[in-house]
Order: structure tokens, then sequence, then C-alpha cells
């Protein structure tokens, strides 16, 4: 009976006196009622009952202190919040601590970089008057009602681990440092507004709207519609925001060929307003300008090799059927259109041309193309004048095609014919 | 022994020794994801496109990923100027995606 409440319990064990990079550990534990059995009471159980050289935190037991968040099968969550029964059945039990901060020993993780980003975004309310009664927000304005309940947050650090950005952008101060920030924004009663808006849009354009800190936040607040509320602010105050000025390092950059590493006090710890180092910096820049230009060129070259070079080769010639030869009486000179496709370069027309055509004797033809030697305006047959007449500009021509009047340089051309089965034929491009 | 000694371990990466992240991770990343993913298909089938021209199977495929991108894209425009309340933002994704989906085969079978 008791072996149908055995769970595998895989810790993550990092122990700091030995190093390396720390392995899960293996338990299993009776739990016979996961409904009421929080991952915190799995983990006292296993310290008291097998393995008390386990580290992990916890405080309150209760959700409100942000002491016990972790990852629990693969989300982040709070080990007092999050039951046994929560988790899929047929998992094991996996915890592991948080993502993006430094691992002290097994579940326990240096929060320092958290708070240093934190501080960053101006954390804390600077009043513009000084009163000496209570200054409140109305519960019905419509700056309460925005903030909700954003300011419930514990600072678990749980929305830092589950973001995919925080950690990949160095000024990125992450969803709990926005959320305190616009906070304080929509509050009308701080003095730091600005200071705090440009810091926050420094960074809060690092979001992807991946929702992540969202899905596994304990306290349901919403990283994202902060970091979205934020961002709209750009939009309404974008004359309000003032460049802070340049970190001293920018300078000394400009100056110096080859800058020393960043100081060590630094005002601005996220690194947002600091160079953080001018070689890399540049590397950068040229890199990305030189696959830039690597890819401007290929895509020129392809665009361009499929366009243009398919037009410099010569169009192949084709027999095109003009009509049946008996319709063509003997001395006559007719008009004719043809159609026929022609491919150019990446695409085919349909070319639609008259063909005048002079039948002498039964197996003579000739075939001329109607298009103007001069500039190129289809020319046409007058039976009263017996010659082949341009309207564009005056030119003129005699039966046999040669120039009698106008501006054409040349007679005008002939088309390649022959009989099949008595349809004549024309050779044309 | 002393504290000096002992060593943090570096950050865990997203992801890293995490035997059930993947499969518990959250569909707002997958849209992202899967967002970066077919821009850089649209790059590959455009060039395609203009080298082999009218290929129905080759027009299929890039109307198809750009529909894709697009409605992704306009997911984030809804949620950028809070056209959509935030708290539905996992409903959002179907409902663009499909309409994405409609608008598809209306142009397909408009063309075809």
């Amino acid at each position: 009976m008791q072996n149908n409440h055995l769970r595998t319990v895989k810790i993550f064990r990092y122990d700091p006196e030995k190093g390396g990079e720390g392995h899960f550990q293996s338990y299993s534990l009776d739990i016979p009622q996961p409904e009421i059995t929080t991952i915190l009471d799995v983990l006292l159980r296993i310290q008291k009952e097998q393995d008390p050289s386990i580290a992990f935190r916890f405080a309150c037991r209760v959700n409100m202190c942000g002491s016990c968040g972790m990852v629990i099968n693969g989300r982040e969550g709070l080990a007092c919040k999050t039951n046994v029964a929560h988790l899929p059945s047929g998992q094991d039990i996996t915890l592991r601590p948080l993502n993006h901060f430094p691992v002290i020993k097994d579940l326990v993780v240096d929060m320092s970089p958290f708070f240093a980003k934190y501080e960053d975004t101006l954390p804390f309310f600077e009043p513009i008057e000084q009163r000496s009664e209570p200054y409140v927000i109305k519960p019905d304005t419509k700056e309460r009602v925005d903030i909700a309940m954003d300011t419930d947050c514990i600072a678990c650090g749980c929305c830092v681990s589950s973001c995919t950005m925080v950690n990949n952008h160095e000024g990125y101060a992450g969803p709990a440092a926005l959320t305190r920030a616009f906070t304080l924004l929509a509050d009308k009663r701080d003095a730091l507004f600005e200071p705090r808006l440009t810091r926050a849009l420094d960074s809060c354009y690092n979001c992807r709207t991946e929702f992540n800190c969202t899905e596994v936040c304990p306290k349901s607040i919403s990283g994202t519609r902060a970091i979205k509320y934020i961002q709209r602010l750009a939009v309404t105050h974008l004359k309000d925001i003032k460049p802070l000025p340049p970190h001293p390092a920018e300078e000394k950059a400009k100056n110096d060929p080859k800058p020393k590493a960043a100081e060590p006090d630094t005002p601005c710890s996220c690194k947002c307003h600091e160079l953080p180092d001018p070689s890399r910096r540049a590397f950068l820049k040229s890199t990305t300008g030189m696959v830039g230009l690597g890819v401007a060129i290929s895509l020129t070259g392809i665009l361009g090799v499929s366009a243009v070079v398919p037009t410099l080769a010569d169009q192949p010639a084709q027999w095109v059927p003009v009509g049946n030869a008996a319709s063509y009486p003997v001395g006559s000179v007719n008009t004719t259109m043809i159609t026929y496709k022609r491919k150019q370069a990446i695409h085919t027309e349909t070319v639609n041309v008259p063909i005048l055509i002079r039948r002498d004797s039964e197996q003579d033809f000739i075939c001329f193309n109607s298009s103007c030697t001069h500039l190129g305006c289809a020319v046409s047959w007058d039976p009263t004048t017996k010659r082949f007449e341009c309207a564009c500009h005056g030119g003129a021509f005699d039966v046999d095609g040669n120039v009698i009047a106008g501006p054409p340089p040349r007679p005008l051309d002939r088309l390649p014919w022959k009989l099949e089965n008595g349809i004549i034929m024309v050779e044309v491009v | 022994m002393n504290a000096s000694q002992q060593e943090y371990r570096k950050p865990l990466q997203w992801g890293e020794i995490d035997p059930y992240r993947r499969g518990r991770s959250h569909v707002g990343m997958w849209a992202w994801l899967l967002q970066r993913v077919s821009a850089v298909m649209i790059v590959i089938f455009l060039c395609l496109h203009l080298i082999f021209t009218y290929k129905p199977y080759l027009q299929f495929l890039l109307l198809l990923t750009v529909i894709f991108h697009a409605s992704l894209g306009v997911r984030v425009i809804l949620l950028d100027f809070d056209l959509v309340n935030i708290r539905h933002h996992r409903w959002l994704i179907p409902w663009v995606l499909g309409f994405g989906l409609v608008l598809f085969a209306l142009a397909w079978f408009v063309i075809y």
C-alpha cells in the first residue's frame, strides 16, 4: 500500500567546498496526501528524515516573503505555494535553483544581481511636496486602478529566472525592477518621474513579449503589462525624456584608443549607461556592419544574376505561324497580327505585333517587321499611295521596304519565313 | 574551511540541467521564437521566389510564412497599444493565427 504514494524527488546539489557543475540527487519520499503537501513540506521532510545537508531558503511558509523561489519541474515558483498535486502526475519532483543567479549551495542563490538591477530603477518613493497628513491616491482613480496589485511584488526572483532576455542583455533591468518602476511612474505624487522614466525606457525595449514572467509570478503580477505601460509612456512623454549625461567611460573611450576596464564604482550597476568594454562595442559595431554589408551584397548578387543576366543573353528565335497562305492573294500586301510568348528574364510576356506580308507569286513572300526603323512605331500599308507609312514622324517606305521619305535610317527589316503545309511561318525573337 | 575559499557556482542558464523545462515552457515564448524563425524563412523563400518564378508550391510556402509572421506581429502590436486586454494574451495567439489562416485561404483561392 505504501508504495503507491512513493515519489522520487530529485534535488539539485552543489557543494561550494567541492565546486564543479552540480548534479541532481534522488530521494524517495512517501507522500500520502499530495493535495495538501507543498514542495516546502517535501524539502523539510527530506532534510529531517533523510539528508540534513540540503540547503534551501524559507521564512514565512505562506506565500508572503519570497524566500523559497526555485525552479520546480521546469517552472519557477514558490516552494511553499506549489503543492505536489499541482505537478504533472507522471513526472518526478525536480527541484533546481533559480536561473541567472550565482548558486551559493544547493537551492540557495545569491540574489545580489537582482537587487543591483532593482536599485537602478530608483525603486523608492520621493514625494513632490511634504504634507503633514497622509497623501493617498483614491482607490477609484485611474492611476490606482492601473497600478492594481503590482505593488504586491515580493522580489522572489521567479520572473527574472524565467525571462530569456534578462541574462542576455546587460542593460535590461528585468520584469521585477520594471514593475517596481511602473508602480512609481504611474504614481502622481512621486517627484522622480523623469529620471526613472529615462532609466526604465533605456532597458524596457529588451522585452520580447514572451509572458514568461507573467506566467510564473506567484503573486499573479504581469511584468509584461508593466513593461508595456512604460513603453506607452514614451509616446505620451517623448519631450520630457532628456538623455542622461554620458558616463565618464564614454568620454574616455573617445580620447583614449586603449581604455582600461570599467571603473569598479559605477553608479549604474546594470551597465546601461556605461560603456562595458569599448573595444567589444566597436567590434560588435563593425561586425554588424560587415554582416549587413555581406547580406546586402549577396542579396543584390542573387537578384542581379536572376534579373539582369537573362536580359543580356540573346533571345532565342522562334517560328510563329501567321496564317494560311491561301488567304494572301498574289500581288497583295496584308497586315496580320501575330501573338506569341516571349520569356524575358524573370517573367514571360505575351507579344502582340503586326506583320506585313507581301505576296509576289505562289511561292514568293516577303515578310516585313512592321516596326519602323526610326523609333519603332508600327508602320501601316497605304494601298492608295502604295507605300508603308509611319504615323509617328512621317517616315515612308516603298513596296520593297526602302526609305523614300522621313527620318528612318535604313529599310524595313525583313523576317525569315517558310511555308509549312500551306501555313506561312515567320521567325521572330 | 575558510569562506573565501568557497566558490559560487556560475549562474544556471535558462533550461540548463532542467529535464522538464522545454516540455512545460509557456505559449508566449513559442509565439516569439516561431516568429523569429519565420522571419528567416521569409528571406529564404523570397530569394527562391525571385529566382524560380511562378512556382505554386513556392508561392504557397511564402504566403503561409508571411501570413504566420504577420499574424504574430499583429499580436504584439495589439498588446503594445493595449488594444486587447493583456489578461487574454494566451487566447490571442490562436485567434490571430486563426484569423491569419482565414486570410491565407481567401488569398490563395482568389489567386488560384
